[in-house]
């Protein structure tokens, strides 16, 4: 509440210090998106940050919204010269924010400073953050989307094995007979995904796609062959669910979860983010027993969509970093990669290899039981036009929503959006 | 036309009886319409004095089974909603005070001196009325982005002094006290500040207070400008920080409506206790004296 | 008598100099640069070159452009129409209360007015959450299942028009008000002695004196919700923005989501000469009216 005096008084000291000469406290302004519970679980790092480097750093976090009020502030910012000093940036949008000069590169040199180097990093997230071989974030983690389930839901309709996993999830029709045992057995609803945002199930059409051995394509080059069917056949899955009964019409990202916490749902395909929410709610006794797993195969192989946060240092217009503040960056972003094993009980998979490797977080739970996704992971196509609030995922948006909830059929969707994508230019 | 006693009291007792009945339904109509149109308050309150689990119940009841303060509790201690009064205080009260200043200042300029150039400015801001203030917000982010003040409260407070309104009901209030009082003030060798301040204000307070008050709550309730201006948590105005910030844990619909109700609080309760003064000042701005 | 006159150009240049001052920078000049800057292909921030009136031909073309036109009238239609006419019904009932009475069932029916949009539309937002709504508990039984406004085409303008006319209702049925009590009583009262009904005394006596007050209504809402643009974000966010927009909305989407400085001038532009001919068109209007 006083940060605003607090800030005009550190200006001050500032100030007086440098003029002295004497080391000052550097503040790193800092934005995210992340809210939910995995937000939580960042507002509790950057508390411990500052209360270890109570003298020398001062991390002032934004936590905006996420999606396209994020990336349009970040733009906007920059474009004044205006923008944080560090902020977290899906991976996804990179060669869309380097085409618009958003994004400052990050060098050999900074990452010698951060101990870093792509030795310490898994192989998709480190090539999604390079755009023509430069390098302009740091990976921190990677979130594929799972499957949640309700235990005690399935295990009475007989879809829990001996291995205390589900099973019949394989293939398209044996998932919808789950669903519909489910259904019967008195749930109300078999699955929750969210269906009012298609570009939010763009992420498991996309998975359902992959899973067929098809691909979206790229710039100039998208759907071509039989990919447009393959991904109007994905489409159908989701539209099969709701006209069926199994999956609730036109519903949002927060009502989804609220579906499944409150036993509504039996499951949820849903970012592993949500794994605190489960956690902090079972651990004060309100939630029933519960799971998350990869992704069933649908198709002919397994495939999950994915996606990496990263940290990224926006280009200010005509205010360059100064080196203190860079070095103080820097340092932040070291410390919050020494810290990821933490970040790992948010759901998300480190990118930091030695973290994936270590014996804590392969005793994880739910994470071990779906770390073998790393395996099968798929990113957005690396193109200007991809990403969180871009161009596809817009078309996603306009064209999926319509297609999930009966108003097209996949096809016509699906040939909007080919239309769309090609247009791009 | 004539009517004979008989005649007149037969009317009366028709229309009379007519009139009971159908008055009293009207009344009950009136009241039933303002219990429905009250509703969506009712519903944001009760809301917020429920538990998460109870906010999902299937139940539908007109109170919450198990009252609680949670909800605001957490939002005062949890997320910036203070730093966000201390905003939108300011901001509103800046505001206020500018513009109410700057229109008394520039309308009785207007009303009760001649200079040139006189006839244009007031021609200007009568059209200024037409004019949609959102199509500006492109340059005014230019403008305001090119001076550095983004994020920062006059940055926010700025583009908002722009009340034609306040400046013509000013000079209207002015041109209606009769020529002797200025006469005679001038007469006395009074400055104008003098007469401005001493005088022609004091005259009739409540307009000031009318405007101030609706004023504020006009730059309290403001949310495009402040939306684009600010880029921080600790500068968004509660209007905007309700909005633009994932606070979210969970489920949190009455942690939402809390802090909407608490964003809501101190507007509400400015018309409530003024409540003739801002029906004065709305109904002025609009032309009608009320 | 020189130096009095002098004296008094002076303090008027003093007095007006703060408001000339904010109104030349903050108004005029972003009138003129939007001008401008509809002449260029500049971004948001920064130069761009000139390119004549290109924008503009590309503006009459734009399928989004239409959409955002057609939107808008959409919206106008649907809160300035119905929301006067309800505003007049809940003054003409408010009217016949007295004292304390009137003052609580006016403040219920103005509340919403004071209160900011961002709050209303959380309230909102929550009645009609899909799965968890109270009023949905309304739209179940009519719809067969409950519906997700904001995602479903036909209903999001429609429910946004609703929820907005809730919001801004507080304005025109105080200008009702006062426009009621400015009717003599010895008019009602000369009406009821000739035994006329309630419906006649509207129709004859209340509704052709408040006709002023309802022109003024009318066209204080039509230059407000052309502006709309607040409510219809908020709602539509994380929607089909595309198919739902409104023309301040294309002008935000154009500057700071898709960084087309130039672009969104052009657009502010039409807003401009659409809002100004409409207000102009009602300026003569009031005065034909007034000179019957």
């Amino acid at each position: 509440m006083q940060s605003t005096w607090k800030k005009l008084l550190l200006s001050a000291a500032l100030v007086v210090a440098t003029a002295a000469g004497a080391s000052a406290k550097e503040t790193v302004v800092w934005w995210d998106f992340l809210g939910g519970g995995d937000g939580v679980r960042m507002k509790k790092l950057i508390e411990d940050f500052n209360a270890e480097h109570k003298d020398s750093i001062e991390i002032q976090a934004t936590t905006l919204d996420w999606g396209v009020p994020f990336y349009t502030k970040v733009q906007t910012s920059a474009a004044v010269g205006e923008g944080p000093d560090v902020m977290t940036y899906h991976a996804s949008r990179i060669p869309l924010a380097v085409s618009q000069g958003v994004l400052a590169e990050i060098t050999p040199d900074d990452m010698k400073i951060m101990g870093l180097s792509e030795a310490s990093f898994a192989s998709a997230p480190w090539s999604a953050v390079h755009v023509d071989g430069k390098q302009y974030a740091v990976p921190f983690d990677t979130h594929p989307i799972v499957l949640y389930y309700n235990k005690d839901k399935l295990a009475a309709a007989g879809l829990i094995g001996d291995n205390g996993l589900p099973k019949d999830l394989n293939g398209v029709d044996n998932f919808k007979a789950a669903l519909k045992k489910l259904k019967d057995g008195g749930s109300k609803w078999g699955i929750s995904t969210v269906t009012a945002d298609g570009s939010f199930s763009f992420r498991t059409i996309y998975s359902l796609l992959c899973q067929q051995g098809g691909s979206i394509g790229s710039d100039g080059h998208w759907l071509e062959g039989d990919n447009a069917d393959k991904l109007a056949k994905a489409v159908q899955v989701i539209s099969d669910w709701v006209s069926n009964g199994y999956n609730p019409s036109y519903t949002d990202y927060p009502t989804t979860v609220a579906l499944f916490t409150s036993g509504d749902a039996a499951m949820m395909i849903n970012g592993v983010w949500e794994v605190p929410t489960m956690t902090d709610l079972a651990k004060q006794g309100k939630l029933f027993n519960w799971g998350a797993i990869e992704l069933p195969v649908f198709f002919d192989k397994p495939c999950t969509y994915s996606d990496s946060h990263s940290f990224a240092i926006p280009n200010n217009a005509g205010k360059p970093q100064t080196p203190e503040k860079h070095a103080a960056v820097l340092e932040v972003i070291k410390w919050m990669e020494g810290h990821s094993l933490f970040w790992a009980t948010a759901g998300h998979i480190p990118a930091n290899k030695a973290v994936t490797d270590s014996a804590e977080y392969k005793a994880m739970q739910p994470q071990a039981t779906y770390a073998t996704l790393a395996a099968n992971m798929i990113y957005d196509p690396k193109s200007k036009f991809a990403g969180v609030a871009s161009p596809l995922f817009d078309a996603a948006g306009n064209a999926f929503t319509a297609a999930i909830n009966g108003e097209t059929s996949p096809a016509d969707a699906v040939a909007d959006m080919k239309a769309t994508l090609n247009a791009l230019k | 036309m004539t009517a004979t006693t008989a005649d007149l009291s037969r009317i009366a007792v028709r229309s009379s009886r007519f009139g009971d009945i159908g008055a009293i339904l009207l009344t009950i109509l009136t009241i039933i319409c303002a219990v429905v149109w009250f509703f969506p308050l009712y519903w944001a309150l009760v809301t917020s004095f429920k538990y998460e689990n109870d906010v999902l119940s299937k139940s539908f009841s007109l109170l919450p089974e198990h009252p609680t303060l949670t909800a605001y509790i957490y939002m005062l201690t949890h997320s910036r909603l203070l730093t966000w009064y201390l905003n939108s205080t300011i901001v509103a009260v800046s505001t206020t005070v500018l513009v109410v200043l700057m229109a008394a200042c520039c309308g009785y300029a207007i009303s009760q001196l001649r200079f040139p150039g006189r006839k244009l400015l007031w021609w200007l801001i009568l059209a200024s009325f037409m004019v949609p203030v959102p199509a500006l917000i492109v340059n005014h982010f230019i403008i305001i982005a090119g001076v550095q003040l983004l994020n920062t409260y006059p940055g926010v407070v700025l583009p908002q002094m722009i009340a034609p309104v306040t400046i013509i009901i000013y000079k209207q209030f002015f041109d209606s006290v009769p020529r002797d009082f200025r006469e005679a003030a001038v007469m006395d060798g009074a400055s104008e500040f003098q007469l401005l301040f001493r005088i022609f204000l004091p005259m009739n307070w409540g307009v000031t207070t009318a405007l101030a008050i609706v004023t504020f709550i006009g730059a309290w309730n403001t949310f495009l400008w402040p939306f684009l201006a600010t880029k921080t948590e600790d500068m968004m105005t509660v209007t905007v920080g309700i909005v633009a910030v994932q606070d979210a844990f969970g489920v949190y619909y009455a942690k939402l409506l809390a802090g909407a109700v608490l964003a809501g609080l101190p507007v509400a309760t400015a018309y409530l206790i003024f409540q003739r003064r801002v029906t004065q000042a709305i109904t002025l701005s609009a032309g009608i004296k009320g | 008598m020189l130096k009095s006159r002098r004296n008094e150009i002076l303090t008027a240049a003093v007095l007006v100099a703060p408001f000339v001052a904010i109104y030349g920078w903050l108004f005029i000049y972003p009138t003129l640069q939007m001008v401008q800057l509809s002449l260029t292909d500049a971004p948001l921030i920064g130069a761009g070159n000139w390119i004549g009136s290109e924008n503009y031909a590309q503006l009459l073309s734009d399928k989004i452009f239409h959409t955002a036109v057609w939107n808008t009238s959409y919206f106008v239609i649907m809160t300035v129409i119905p929301g006067t006419a309800v505003a007049l019904a809940i003054a003409l009932m408010v009217s016949r209360l007295r004292g304390w009475a009137q003052s609580i069932i006016l403040a219920a029916f103005f509340l919403p007015y004071v209160l900011p949009v961002t709050v209303v539309y959380v309230i909102w937002d929550w009645m009609l959450n899909v799965q968890y709504g109270v009023l949905q508990h309304l739209i179940t039984p009519i719809m067969g299942q409950p519906v997700n406004v904001w995602r479903r085409l036909p209903w999001l303008l429609p429910m946004t028009a609703l929820i907005t006319v809730w919001w801004t209702n507080g304005l025109s049925i105080l200008l009702f008000l006062a426009g009621l009590r400015n009717i003599p009583q010895e008019i009602y009262e000369a009406a009821q002695l000739d035994g006329a009904t309630r419906w006649q005394v509207f129709r004859r006596i209340t509704w052709p004196l408040i006709w002023p007050v309802t022109v003024l209504c009318l066209t204080i809402q039509l230059i407000l919700q052309m502006k709309i643009f607040d409510q219809v974000y908020l709602f539509s966010m994380g929607g089909r923005t595309q198919a739902t927009m409104v023309l301040v909305q294309y002008i935000f989407d154009q500057a700071f989501v898709h960084n087309k400085g130039g672009y969104a001038a052009t657009i502010a532009v039409a807003l401009f000469v659409i809002v100004i001919a409409f207000s102009v068109l009602q300026f003569q209007a009031l005065r034909a009216r007034s000179a019957q």
